[in-house]
């Protein structure tokens, strides 16, 4: 017997992140055009790319949903139509949306599905019965909602619900926050966001007679990793699970993805979630780049132990090696190198269904079969096949 | 002043609302703003205390509308719910929501009670502003609108828009909005519903002094100027704009500033600039009311990158082994290499090259005569050829 999972819903910020994200596991994906969305920084779609996206993910039965979650300007609006023409020739699944004008636009022009982004910090029920009204399909909420909450808004709405399980998060309130319009002179709301919610600040407090001094890092906000609230999600009949990080590395795209969809095959084969990989699983999450995680709002409303008050580190446990471009059985792999390795390392490959294995890289070549003493990023290299590693799969490095 | 504008301000107590009462022309048109902590962002009343205020104010002839701007997640939502069914709304002219569940319960359980829209968080555009007009009908008495929008399309607006439009003439700017308490914990206190204020300064920011108040519903920021249009009036009026905000709630600016703003409104004073100026506690900006540029970066984002043309579109060069040969990986869904192509090869300085591949073969050098969708082959070396350079099958052949 198949128990009932939700979506889960993996980000796309460049068309191999796409097919990571695929490869392991994600069910769906969400991924911006070149205009529209709130991720600048990540690589944005071209249409071609999109296209190509779009038929990789449909052809291994993944959803696609393209964001257009900007809060759009009347000029903006006017090349909107267009975009969305090629979306219906795409035959995209769903838009994720945040603005009125553009789901009106949306609806009055094409019967594409509407997803209400969660930058419309959609908190209750009436405000969920207000989209529905407004001709939305599927709901992401605030991150500031709970899953009881939420089951909440499911249950008197029938809509679809999405909600975040992994990944940063705003501190504010989505969508209420333009530190970046007034300091930086960049729309947060259209992918400006300039992180100031990351930076140390020194506050003076307002005493009754007196001011006192601090520092501290008191408005970042630390990740949500909610692979321990899945029974909770599963019990409140969530209908997708979304993993945030467009513009996150391929490692991030490919672990998460993995881990989720192990952790919500196991319950869809064996009906829980007592399995002896919880802590494995909860280890890999560990292995990507993260600022200590908190379950956020998930359970109960966000308190002081999700603020993270310390400099954001990149320091990452593992770095990413490279990529496979090609699993030649029994003589090599060809790797698309994104980081630096030499002969004697001892790398670890990422099958995507199958446990992490690990490989020692006795012979490093050039195409031609030069034995390099060192891999250049950006370039491709030969390194020994192991058994079970496929195309895509991401090979790392503890760092 | 034009006596066709109407202020539109906070009163917190009884002695604000009586020195307003005392001190201002009865020619000038003024909106009473009352809240309570539970309703409204900054308001620390208690329920009794509204009504108290309420009553005065209507006994006074003032017209007052009901603030409830807090984003509330469910459980918050229905414990503010009671409250508003407990509250004399037939005594308020208006509601101000921001939250659309807000909107939504007061359409359906208050329908004969006007609504003062609150969209001053994005809605940068007429098609959404007309929905939202079509959506809530007759009851839809006013749009607050964003103190982004530049004074062209705040002209464009009003007259596109048949409902009036009210914006923010003086006072703090609100930058953020978080429901969560992050002042307290730095100040090492127990976290709790009071009301804290401090300032910040960061050195990664080229800016010092924001405000921050931490209350019962979080935290917010405000900006390190204040948003000044009182000079404005005239511009404004003439666009159409009549409902006119001036926030006093902060820095004692009641006290400071609540006379010369009454003087300005009744005509007594034409340039309150000065004063305002000396005494505020920050200095003063217009905002985006000049110009809003803030979007420039995503202007520029357009055709930022090369677009392939996929009908000839075979792949893209990922290795480059000098005078031996080129690592292709092959994009196009199937390439039928029986007759082997003329390409055209650009780089990614945008240099083109067109040549004739005399060989394709696998990683083990052996020849292919297909290949399909991210195989990666070995092609000719070409001098000048770098990794990322896009291979297109030349359309000439
Ligand atoms: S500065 Fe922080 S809180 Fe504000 S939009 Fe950016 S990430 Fe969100």
């Amino acid at each position: 017997m198949s128990h009932w999972t939700p979506e889960l819903l993996s980000p796309a910020g460049s068309l191999e992140k796409l097919k990571v994200a695929v490869l392991y596991g994600a069910d769906a994906v969400y991924l911006g055009g070149q205009k529209f969305g709130l991720r600048q920084a990540s690589d944005n779609f071209t249409y071609e790319e999109l296209a190509e996206g779009v038929e990789f993910a449909h052809s291994r039965g993944v959803l696609v949903y393209v964001v257009l979650n900007s809060f759009l300007h009347d000029k903006d609006l006017l090349e909107l139509p267009e975009f969305l023409t090629l979306l219906v020739d795409l035959k995209i699944d769903a838009v994720i949306v945040s603005d009125l004008g553009v789901i009106e636009t949306v609806l009055s022009l094409t019967d594409l599905v509407v997803h209400l982004s969660t930058q419309a910090s959609c908190l209750n029920i009436e405000s969920a019965k207000l989209w529905q009204q407004m001709g939305v399909k599927r709901i992401v909420l605030g991150r500031e909602v709970t899953i009881q909450e939420a089951r909440k808004i499911k249950e008197a709405t029938r809509l679809e619900i999405e909600m975040f399980v992994h990944g940063s998060m705003c501190m504010s309130f989505s969508g209420n926050c333009v530190i970046s319009n007034y300091t930086q002179g960049r729309d947060s709301n259209r992918g400006g966001c300039a992180h100031s919610c990351r930076f140390e600040y020194s506050l003076d407090f307002k005493n009754e007679d007196s001011m006192e001094n601090k520092k501290a890092y008191f408005m970042s906000s630390k990740d949500l990793e909610g692979i321990r609230l899945l029974p909770e999600f599963i019990e409140a009949g969530i209908d997708s699970l979304k993993v945030e990080g467009r513009n996150k590395s391929h490692h991030y795209a490919g672990t998460i993805s993995k881990v989720y969809s192990e952790a919500l095959g196991h319950y869809k084969k064996h009906g829980h979630f007592l399995s002896d990989d919880m802590l494995n699983w909860e280890s890999e999450l560990r292995k990507v780049s993260h600022r200590d995680y908190t379950t956020g709002s998930l359970d109960v409303y966000a308190g002081v132990d999700s603020i993270y008050n310390q400099r954001v580190d990149e320091d990452n446990e593992y770095v990413v090696s490279g990529i496979v471009l090609e699993a030649c059985v029994g003589k090599h792999l060809l790797v698309d190198v994104k980081s630096a390795f030499m002969p004697g390392d001892i790398l670890e490959v990422m099958p995507f269904k199958t446990p992490i294995e690990n490989l020692s890289v006795t012979f490093l070549e050039s195409l031609s079969g030069v034995s390099l003493p060192k891999s250049k990023p950006g370039s491709v290299v030969k390194i020994p096949y192991i058994l079970g590693a496929e195309k895509f799969n991401i090979i790392r490095k503890k760092a | 002043m034009n006596h066709s504008q109407t202020l539109v301000t906070y009163v917190r107590n009884i002695a604000e609302l009586n020195f307003l009462a005392e001190n201002h022309n009865p020619q000038v048109k003024i909106e009473l703003i009352l809240g309570t902590s539970l309703l409204s962002r900054f308001f620390d009343n208690s329920e009794h205390e509204l009504i108290e205020l309420l009553r005065k104010a209507r006994q006074m002839n003032f017209s007052v509308t009901l603030e409830w701007d807090v984003l509330n997640q469910e459980d918050r939502f229905l414990k503010t719910i009671q409250l508003i069914e407990k509250l004399p709304m037939h005594d308020f002219f208006a509601i101000r929501v921001q939250d659309p569940g807000a909107v939504s319960f007061i359409k359906e359980k208050y329908p004969w009670l006007k609504i003062h829209l609150i969209l001053e968080n994005g809605n940068h555009n007429l098609i959404g502003l007309k929905k939202w007009s079509e959506f809530l009908g007759p009851q839809l008495d006013r749009l607050v609108l964003s103190n982004e929008l530049s004074k062209e399309l705040l002209a464009d607006y009003s007259k596109a828009l048949s409902i009036p439009i009210e914006i923010l003439t003086f006072g703090r700017i609100l930058l953020f909005y978080s429901p969560r308490k992050l002042l307290s914990p730095v100040e090492k206190k127990a976290v709790h519903d009071q009301t804290i204020e401090a300032f910040g300064t960061s050195e990664e920011s080229p800016h010092s002094g924001f405000p921050l108040i931490e209350n019962l519903h979080g935290t917010f920021m405000f900006n390190v100027k204040d948003l000044y249009l009182l000079d404005q009036l005239q511009a404004l009026n003439e666009m159409g704009i009549h409902f006119l905000r001036v926030d006093l709630r902060f820095d004692d600016s009641f006290n400071k500033f609540s006379k010369t703003i009454l003087e300005l409104f009744a005509g007594t004073i034409t340039e309150p600039e000065m004063s305002l100026r000396q005494n505020n506690p920050r200095p003063l900006i217009k905002g985006f009311y000049n110009i809003n540029k803030s979007d420039v970066l995503f202007a520029k984002l357009k055709n930022k990158r090369t677009q392939r043309l996929d009908d000839f579109y075979i792949g893209e060069i990922v290795d480059v082994e000098r005078d031996q040969q080129l690592a292709l990986l092959v994009k196009s869904t199937h390439w039928d290499l029986s007759q082997l192509p003329e390409v055209k090869m650009i780089t990614p300085e945008g240099k083109e090259k067109i040549l004739q591949f005399t060989w394709v073969k696998s990683s083990l050098g052996e020849s292919v005569k297909s290949v399909e969708q991210n195989d990666l082959v070995l092609v000719p070396y070409v001098n000048g050829v770098t990794v990322k350079t896009q291979v297109y099958l030349n359309p000439k052949t």
